[in-house]
């Protein structure tokens, strides 16, 4: 028998802190491969800060994180990670600089497929304007389809934060089934019924802890 | 007004003139990095590290110009690590360059040193531009727009977003190490050419005149350059004719045109942009 393939996303123990303040108080999770899980919870709750703690956008103050059964701890163990992890921000950057949608779609590192997903979400008509110059649901779409070509490069994890937030109805189901159909271990924080209803499971973050709903 | 073709004749102005060249080809691209960066105190700041470099070189009896070179660079490198948090480029420029002053400001009393004679080290002309200087000049007219050229997609992800950079394998670290320095250095070797205001002139006027027009980083850069050329040689031969001093010259030109670009509605260059 061939060894199990390692779980897609591993947390144990997780802890982040601002200053004093513990925002992801001991998290434990255990996503297997192509395993979709939906993560609510109240606003200010740490949802946000773990996303980014598994991406070290913010350094975990203790715990243990493992994508693909790897922790990261060198630079470049992180630059793989990053590379391992497709990623959708809640608050996408409109930018100090300018960004074309184009560049955007090629920072995927699968341009084709990053292309072909900004047709399918309908800003494929945009890859010649800056991102400043985009609506926030057309900017999301433009980060989703960024989110989909790394998931095209070999990203085997997707965390994607309010990734309907700024969308439409049809936009919002669009992207639960699109999200739905991915191959890959999905962890979505979303407050969209849609979304979380298309999930294997749906988890709850309140006041750092993250707890299985039933 | 003067005879522009007899005052060609002179070496002085037409080293001046191919030093301008040179210069609208590297330090307007460094411009747009520092308006990038968003760091635009960085000339005071290398200013003021400049001085402390040719402190210690005064001290310790090395080339104060080539010891201030080095330190400037040295200085640049060490910020790095400030680039992590979203203000703390701008916040170190003015750390930097009020501790730079102070220190420098006791070594020269230790040494011995008329502070005003160090400072003047600093002064250039751009009358009184030397081969070297333009070799100089030439050197960054290279490196720049091929550090650019080569690291443009680096660069793109970079100065819009350093988290999306980071997400995308951009080496976010060694790309700002090697930016900071780059400015560092090209700002060291042109406040001694042309004088502290013509830094200005050179580098963030066409780069915040580019900001205006272009819609991508590459067409910043572009429009950096051709930016950089008109103001530098329109306001020099301006500067000429009327035998103004070059320098507030070029610096009026280069202000009052990126102002009126600022005033023209954004429409005016982008018209397709309405019709979305
Ligand atoms: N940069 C920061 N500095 C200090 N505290 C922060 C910072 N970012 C977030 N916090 C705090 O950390 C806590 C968790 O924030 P986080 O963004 O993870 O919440 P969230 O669950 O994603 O909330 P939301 O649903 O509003 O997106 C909040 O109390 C917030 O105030
Ligand atoms: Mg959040």
């Amino acid at each position: 028998m061939p060894p199990p393939l390692p779980s897609a996303l591993r947390l144990s123990e997780v802890i982040c802190r601002y200053g004093k303040q513990l925002v992801v108080d001991h998290v434990a999770l255990d996503l297997a491969p192509g395993e979709h899980l939906a993560i609510t919870g109240t606003n200010g709750s740490g949802k946000s800060t773990l996303l980014r703690a598994v991406l070290g956008l913010h350094r975990a103050a203790g715990g243990v994180i493992e994508v693909a059964g790897r922790r990261a701890r060198s630079s470049a163990e992180w630059a793989r990670r990053r590379s391992e992890v497709a990623w959708v921000p809640q608050r996408q950057a409109a930018g100090r600089f300018p960004l074309l949608v184009r560049e955007l779609l090629a920072s995927s590192r699968h341009t084709g497929e990053a292309t072909r997903a900004a047709q399918e979400l309908g800003v494929g008509e945009l890859l010649e304007r800056p991102l400043s110059e985009l609506s926030g649901g057309q900017l999301q779409r433009a980060y989703l389809a960024r989110a989909l070509g790394q998931v095209a490069a070999g990203a085997g994890l997707l965390l994607a934060d309010e990734p309907t937030a700024a969308l439409d109805f049809d936009g919002q189901e669009q992207v639960a089934a699109v999200l739905a159909g991915l191959p890959v271990g999905v962890v979505v924080v979303t407050h969209d019924r849609v979304v979380a209803g298309a999930c294997d499971r749906v988890a709850e973050m309140a006041a750092g802890r993250l707890r299985e709903a039933g | 007004m003067n005879d522009i073709a007899v005052l060609m004749e002179l070496p002085s102005v037409r080293l001046a003139v191919l030093a301008l060249l040179l210069g609208s080809v590297g330090l307007p691209i460094v411009g747009v990095f520092i308006v990038g960066l968003d760091i635009m105190p960085v000339r005071f700041a290398m200013m003021h590290v400049a001085l402390l470099g040719i402190a210690i070189g005064l001290l310790i009896g090395l080339d104060p110009l080539l010891c201030a070179l080095v330190l400037c660079a040295l200085t640049g490198g060490a910020l790095t690590p400030m680039a992590r948090s979203t203000t703390g480029l701008s916040g170190a420029m003015g750390l930097l360059m009020t501790l730079a002053i102070a220190a420098a400001l006791l070594l020269l009393s230790i040494s011995g040193v008329n502070a005003n004679g160090a400072f003047e080290l600093l002064w250039g002309s751009i009358l009184a531009t030397r081969p070297e200087e333009v070799i100089a000049l030439a050197a960054l007219a290279v490196i720049v727009p091929l550090l650019f050229w080569s690291r443009r997609r680096d660069l793109a992800l970079l100065l819009h977003d350093r988290e999306l950079a980071l997400c995308s394998g951009v080496a976010v670290e060694r790309l700002t190490l090697i930016l900071l320095v780059v400015i560092a250095v090209a700002i060291a070797s042109a406040i001694r050419l042309t004088g502290a205001l013509l830094v200005d002139a050179l580098t963030l006027l066409p780069a915040l005149a580019a900001r205006r027009v272009g819609r991508s980083l590459a067409a910043m850069i572009r429009w950096s350059v051709i930016f950089g050329l008109a103001f530098n040689v329109g306001g020099f031969f301006l500067a000429l004719a009327f035998d103004f001093p070059p320098g507030p010259t070029l610096v009026l030109v280069g202000g009052v045109c990126t102002l009126l670009l600022h005033a023209i509605p954004s429409t005016a260059f982008h018209p397709g942009r309405v019709l979305h």
